[in-house]
């Protein structure tokens, strides 16, 4: 490039950001923000908002706080936010806009420095552990309704062979491959359940890929602990009985769905913010259960049998008043090795460190 | 001079006007709310840095090599293996205590060896085998992206944090030592303007560069290899070597954006496989890269324009706006900026072919 192009695309460039800088001047002072003296309370997705799993269940969330708390609360989100630097702007923009309330529903996001950074705000974490006095954390007992999704799976395999779908080796997505693989085992003793890893909680091509290559190694009902329904349309096309998670997801596979552990968001959230509103608000760490009507099943498909539904019924109630537990002893390991002896049953945080696989389990928990 | 880019910016505006019109927003609003997100309101130009300095150095890194026809797409890939090298040299040489100019300067030096040292295999395979360096460079990446995973999600790796609860909820790599963050200049204006250590190595840099190309015979002989390999050989210079050298260079500079991210922004290799991974900064620095005709000072220019618009973008996505719509408008943008930058280089003539003068033949 000579020196006389050089020094034009300098001019070129300087001019076009003078005209930026111009607009922006001309633009400057008015903010868009209107001073309305309902409370704001922001969302942060880690994936679309419309991604008929995780995230979109929380947005459901939402619209049910702006629908039960109507003109008194201003509600908005963000999708698609990297850990990092864009987390950071994003809050900073949203603390700038004046949202008092900030849930963000990815491990990761918020952590005691951010917290600390904005004392004027609460945030909420889903999924995560730091706790600080306006940091709270809030998840769902999952591993409960996936138990009973995984008897739905179970007692659709002819052959034994279940594959699932999963997202990356953590504690999170073990403990709910654990546990429905133990509840396809009590519907089909011996049944195997085979592990592919996306590393991702969205991409829709990743998953279908990780869908084909279980079907294809023999796996005859499909299972999910992934964001996007992409798993479910390839059964559907195989005609394969499919398990979700996170959001009811039966219209992308009408007749190969089962059904799928949901969870249920939006009492929590408007409990939350009612307290934020008033002051009542206190950080902690919240573990939503069945008994909560916090996790739940959504609806069945056509493929479950009615005595299938009357034992997962059954199962339910013996959940929700604590007689039985997925994690109760006496399990064992992929290698027979006993993990938990008989008598005892997992705590919380040994949930939420779990790091090895049931007996039965094809796939390495490390991924 | 000022015509073209201007009227592409008010084409932007028009063409980008039409499609929040058709998706039912206020496109005045919308434009007044990007800018004010960007560059006006309180604390926005410290977070448009952020976005700015990383996109300083890939587009510097793709501008060094372009400039002498050597397409190196891989500085997404160097950038990341930069962030490792980095993050080593800083849990290793960092302590307790304040920022310290010896951790500090070993982050840089690995940096900068990390990604010179990912840039050169491509470099190796185009100077002695003829390979394409497009592909080799591009693949590249994703190997880079893989490793990233793996050091932090598959192993208990040097780099990942293996004791303490929250490590066993969910993989994360280790937290900086104090004395390897890099510190950065206030500016109390705006409710505070954070100047990143990072972004004054891109500045650096960039003169570096410019010197490099406009004032030594490494540069012009480069220039002379990527215009005319054949008469560059005439002359005697050394194709290889060049090659070589440039993109060692290249990938240098991307890995020092990777030592920045670690040092500036992150202050750990990387807390999530959906961080670093997910911003794309190698590619959008082509795009930094193109945009500013590879100057070096252009660069830094366009790099804050378009970190100025990709942080905005985080402002003005919501519920009543989808992300992708932001992703539409700031795609408008750029690409008139690209499309005006073809009317500056070339003129477009509207021409009555003479008869009289028809083009002679060549030779048969």
């Amino acid at each position: 490039m000579s020196r006389g192009k050089s020094v034009r695309a300098v001019a070129l460039l300087a001019s076009a950001s003078l005209a930026v800088l111009a607009l922006t001047a001309a633009t400057g002072s008015a903010r868009t923000e209107q001073r309305s003296s309902a409370f704001k309370v922001a969302w942060i997705y880690v994936g679309p908002h419309n991604d008929h799993g995780w995230s979109q269940a929380h947005d459901q969330g939402r619209l049910y706080v702006q629908k039960q708390l109507g003109s008194k609360v201003q509600t908005t989100f963000k999708e698609n936010v990297a850990v990092g630097p864009q987390l950071q702007q994003t809050v900073a923009s949203l603390v700038r806009d004046g949202y008092k309330l900030i849930f963000g529903t990815s491990y990761g996001y918020f952590d005691t420095k951010l917290a600390a950074k904005y004392p004027q705000v609460l945030f909420e974490q889903a999924t995560g552990t730091q706790t600080a006095k306006n940091l709270s954390e809030y998840f769902g007992a999952a591993e409960d309704t996936v138990y009973l999704s995984g008897m739905a799976a179970g007692a659709a395999t002819k052959k034994g062979t279940l594959g699932y779908v999963v997202a990356y080796p953590i504690p999170e997505v073990i403990r709910h491959a654990n546990a429905f693989a133990l509840g396809a085992q009590l519907m089909h003793p011996g049944a195997k359940v085979k592990l592919v890893w996306t590393n991702s909680w969205f991409d829709p091509s990743k998953e279908k890929h990780a869908a084909e290559s279980l079907f294809s190694s023999g796996a005859d009902v499909l299972g999910q602990n992934v964001d996007s329904p992409a798993t479910g349309e390839f059964a559907q096309s195989k005609h394969v009985p499919w398990v979700g998670y996170d959001s009811n997801a039966k219209k992308f596979a009408p007749t190969s769905w089962l059904t799928a552990s949901v969870y249920h968001w939006g009492p929590y959230y408007v409990r939350r913010v009612k307290a934020a509103m008033n002051g009542t608000w206190k950080s902690g760490f919240y573990y939503g259960t069945i008994k909560d009507g916090f996790t739940g099943l959504a609806p069945y498909g056509p493929k479950v049998s009615k005595a299938t539904k009357a034992a997962i019924a059954k199962k339910m109630q013996a959940i929700k008043t604590g007689k039985f537990y997925e994690f109760a002893g006496p399990l064992y390991d992929q290698k027979g090795k006993l993990r938990v002896p008989k008598g005892k049953r997992l705590n919380v945080q040994q949930l939420y460190a779990m790091n090895w696989l049931v007996r039965g389990v094809i796939g390495s928990p490390k991924g | 001079m000022v015509a073209v880019p201007a009227a592409s910016l008010v084409f932007a505006f028009f063409a980008s006007g039409l499609v929040l019109l058709a998706t039912g927003h206020n496109a005045l609003s919308s434009y007044r709310r990007l800018f004010d997100a960007a560059f006006v309101a309180n604390g926005a130009l410290g977070q448009t840095l952020v976005s700015a300095t990383p996109l300083a150095f890939t587009g510097l890194a793709a501008a060094a090599a372009f400039r002498m026809r050597l397409f190196n797409i891989g500085g997404e890939g160097q950038l990341l293996v930069g962030a490792i090298t980095a993050a080593a040299a800083g849990l290793y040489f960092g302590g307790s205590g304040g920022p310290s100019a010896f951790a500090i300067a070993a982050m840089v030096v690995a940096g900068c060896a990390g990604g010179a040292a990912w840039a050169l295999i491509p470099g190796i395979l185009r100077a002695f085998f003829r390979t394409n360096e497009i592909i080799t460079s591009l693949m590249l990446n994703y190997v880079a992206a893989y490793l990233l995973t793996y050091l932090i999600f598959n192993t208990q790796s040097y780099w990942r944090q293996t004791t303490g609860f929250n490590a066993a909820v969910f993989p994360t790599s280790k937290d900086l030592p104090s004395s390897a963050l890099w510190p950065g200049a206030t500016i109390h204006l705006r409710g505070g303007i954070l100047l990143p250590l990072g972004a004054g190595f891109a500045v650096l840099a960039a003169a570096v560069l410019w010197v490099l190309y406009s004032r030594t015979r490494f540069g012009f002989e480069a220039q002379v290899l990527g215009d005319s390999p054949r008469a560059a050989r005439y002359a005697g210079m050394r194709t290889r070597r060049k090659i070589l050298a440039v993109m060692a260079i290249s990938g240098a500079i991307a890995g020092l954006g990777g030592a920045s991210q670690d040092g500036d922004f992150r202050h750990t290799l990387d807390a999530d496989p959906n961080g670093l991974q997910r911003q794309y900064y190698g590619y959008s620095g082509i795009v930094v890269a193109a945009l500013a005709r590879y100057n070096p000072f252009a660069v830094l220019l366009v790099a804050f324009l378009v970190g100025g618009l990709q942080n905005a973008g985080n402002t003005l996505q919501g519920a009543d706006f989808p992300s992708g719509l932001v992703g539409v408008i700031q795609g408008i943008i750029l690409f008139s900026a690209l499309g005006g930058e073809l009317l500056v280089r070339y003129r477009i003539r509207i021409s009555r072919r003479p008869a009289a003068a028809p083009p002679a033949p060549e030779a048969a």
